[in-house]
């Protein structure tokens, strides 16, 4: 079934990018034949949480899919309920994170082709780290874990980059596969290039008003997968040329932009109204997304591993969330933003521990946040109705402002 | 000492920047000397503890989950030589007195989970009528299953302690963790396990399926509840341990 529904995914956008290219439609055809490569025997399938270097998977041949991503396609295609029954059958809380609950339910019933690879990292939570467990359980497979430190330092960096040479030789071990290290330079010079589009996309979109809509930029963490290709370099780069060429022409992503909107950590992944009500009605435009922001300083193609680890230790996510209060409150003033959403996914540590914590930071530059209190990945506990009027008290409140 | 796991040698070094910050925090010096009385004394505290708790073998126990863990729980607040010397004093008296137990056919309960501070906890479960036998609780009997050993690199010798001693859910080694539980289960003569999350408490949740799975299958009986950590739910776990109880006298 999953291996029918990328390959009709990637056969229709492939069509209509042949009509017509845009930036969108290249990039979730690119995610299509990540999905589709899974089933490609010239490929080793890694399951892994969201923050392993896809640059040295890709470069062993090892077609990597990050849980997380996995889950929220499940309920993007509405899909998910039936596994989230599976595994709260099975015992699993439903205080964890719906994502999680979602891909182990996916795993109990098949869903999933047998992995080559487990590899778990530390974060962004130990969620992911156990529900990659518990799917090596059911395929008798180890998982191998990167115990992230909090801290960049260069012995923090060392540690890093020694659990990289063991996993990259965990990978040998298991698939047979060598890590060809001219692909793993080539990964690295793609990723700087994609890189600097990558931030000029972002600086087009700090334009009033910006040239994407809500939908433009969505779940783009997602790119993380295609991290380090040549399709990511096109990807970035198609985006630029789209934007650039919007704000050259004063063409903006929405027709009549009224409120510029910060969303913290995840999108809401099941179908719902709510972007289009709040575009069409509001003109209310999400600008930046937290987990678009480029953190990381261009890779030393001659030092890649090295440089990998920096990459992620530095995420604004990893360690004290000061790093991410000072992240979210820059982008709040770089974006001209005129409040912030906090999904507050339910279960995750993450967007519900800080709640307070952004609230303040935000407060104290004069920018209001409201929380959602959503499960983004659960749409039976969702109340369209209720989510769609606090938005619309909050922006009335912000008309105010 | 032989060569550090990757993860020791960095635990390590974590470790002497802790030092370093105590230092700083509070204008002393630690010296090796001083980390290697403390290693004795915390040393004591678990060989104490773990003759005390040695004492929950007898049939019936000894000493009463309830008093022992308000012994594990005075350890986080008291000057560790203190409740050294006033514990030997109660492993003492409880050694002179224990032909007094009073005879009972208190099921066995070896309690698991997340960490808990609330000794009504405890003894809310053994007014039920149950006897807790052992703490598979950060907080509990587990706190003291570490043993630290003796070298020139005593940072090391922690590290190596801390991070090899028996898991709880916030490492990853399941099969370990439960092999361990099934052990001290053996040991301890358990009826069966009560094992306790707190809401929200990801680390143990998700472990919650495969850790019963594999109880289960080495013929243990488990009952999961959840809480916050209070008694404020009471009664429904009142219910459920009850009828945990009727399962395991059956």
């Amino acid at each position: 079934m999953l291996k029918k529904y990328f390959s009709q995914l990637e056969t229709s956008l492939k069509t209509k990018l042949e009509s017509k290219t845009t930036a969108r439609r290249k990039f979730v055809y690119e995610v299509a034949r990540i999905g589709s490569r899974i089933f490609d025997e010239k490929w080793s399938i890694g399951w892994t949480t969201v923050f392993v270097p896809y640059e040295i998977l890709n470069s062993m041949s090892v077609s990597g899919m990050f849980v997380e991503f996995f889950g929220a396609m499940l309920a993007g295609t509405g899909m998910a309920q039936k596994y989230l029954d599976l595994s709260e059958s099975k015992g699993y809380s439903t205080d964890s994170c719906s994502y999680h609950r979602t891909i182990i339910g996916a795993a109990m019933d098949g869903l999933l082709p047998e992995p080559d690879v487990l590899i778990g990292a530390s974060i962004p939570c130990n969620g992911g780290v156990k529900a990659l467990k518990r799917i090596g359980e059911m395929f008798n497979k180890e998982v191998f874990i990167l115990n992230i430190p909090i801290e960049a330092t260069p012995k923090s960096v060392d540690y890093l980059t020694e659990q990289f040479e063991q996993m990259i030789e965990y990978v040998e071990n298991e698939t047979g596969r060598k890590l060809d290290y001219g692909k793993l330079k080539q990964s690295i010079r793609y990723n700087n290039q994609a890189r600097e589009y990558l931030i000029e996309v972002n600086d087009l979109c700090k334009n009033v008003p910006s040239p994407a809509n809500s939908n433009d930029l969505k779940n783009f963490i997602i790119y993380l997968l295609i991290q380090g290709t040549k399709e990511c370099v096109e990807v970035a780069k198609l985006y630029r040329d789209e934007f650039k060429f919007k704000v050259d022409n004063n063409i903006s992503g929405l027709k009549e932009e009224k409120y510029r909107l910060l969303w913290i950590q995840n999108r809401i992944q099941f179908k719902t109204d709510l972007l289009n009500i709040l575009e069409e009605k509001y003109g209310a435009n999400i600008v930046i997304d937290e987990l678009n922001h480029i953190w990381w300083e261009p890779m030393d193609e001659d030092n890649p591993l090295r440089s990998l680890a920096n990459r992620i230790i530095t995420h604004p996510i990893v360690g004290p969330v000061d790093r991410r209060l000072e992240v979210i409150t820059q982008l709040a003033q770089d974006y001209k933003i005129d409040g912030a959403v906090n999904p507050a996914h339910w279960g995750c540590r993450q967007s519900a521990g800080a709640r307070v914590l952004f609230k303040d930071a935000l407060q104290k530059i004069g920018i209001p946040l409201i929380h959602l209190d959503v499960d983004c990945v659960d749409e039976r506990n969702y109340a369209p109705g209720q989510v769609v009027t606090r938005m619309e008290a909050f922006l009335e409140m912000l008309s105010n402002y | 000492m032989g060569n550090l796991s990757l993860g020791a040698n960095y635990l390590k070094e974590e470790f002497i920047k802790l030092k370093n910050a105590l230092e700083k925090h509070a204008s002393i010096v630690i010296k090796d000397e001083d980390i290697k009385n403390s290693i004795e004394v915390f040393n004591q505290s678990r060989l104490i503890y773990n003759q005390l708790n040695s004492l929950r073998m007898d049939e019936p126990p000894s000493i009463s989950g309830t008093d022992l863990m308000k012994l594990t729980t005075d350890f986080f607040i008291t000057e560790p030589k203190i409740w050294n010397e006033k514990t030997k004093g109660i492993l003492e008296k409880i050694k002179l007195d224990s032909k007094d137990v009073a005879k009972n056919n208190n099921l066995r309960i070896l309690l698991s989970g997340s960490p808990l501070h609330e000794i009504d906890f405890i003894s809310f479960i053994e007014d039920i009528g149950l006897s807790v036998v052992y703490e598979d609780l950060c907080t509990g009997s587990k706190l003291f299953d570490l043993v630290i050993k003796d070298s020139p690199d005593l940072l090391a010798s922690l590290s190596e302690a801390y991070l090899n001693r028996t898991p709880c859910a916030r490492m990853m080694q399941i099969n370990e963790r439960a092999d361990q539980i099934y052990k001290t289960a053996a040991k301890f003569k358990v009826d069966g396990i009560i094992h306790h999350s707190l809401k929200f408490c990801d680390t143990y949740l998700y472990d919650v399926p495969t850790l019963k799975k594999i109880l289960n299958e080495k013929g243990l009986s488990v009952l999961f509840i959840e809480s916050d950590g209070g008694l404020g739910d009471i009664n429904r776990m009142r219910t459920r341990i009850e009828a945990f109880s009727e399962i395991l006298k059956s």
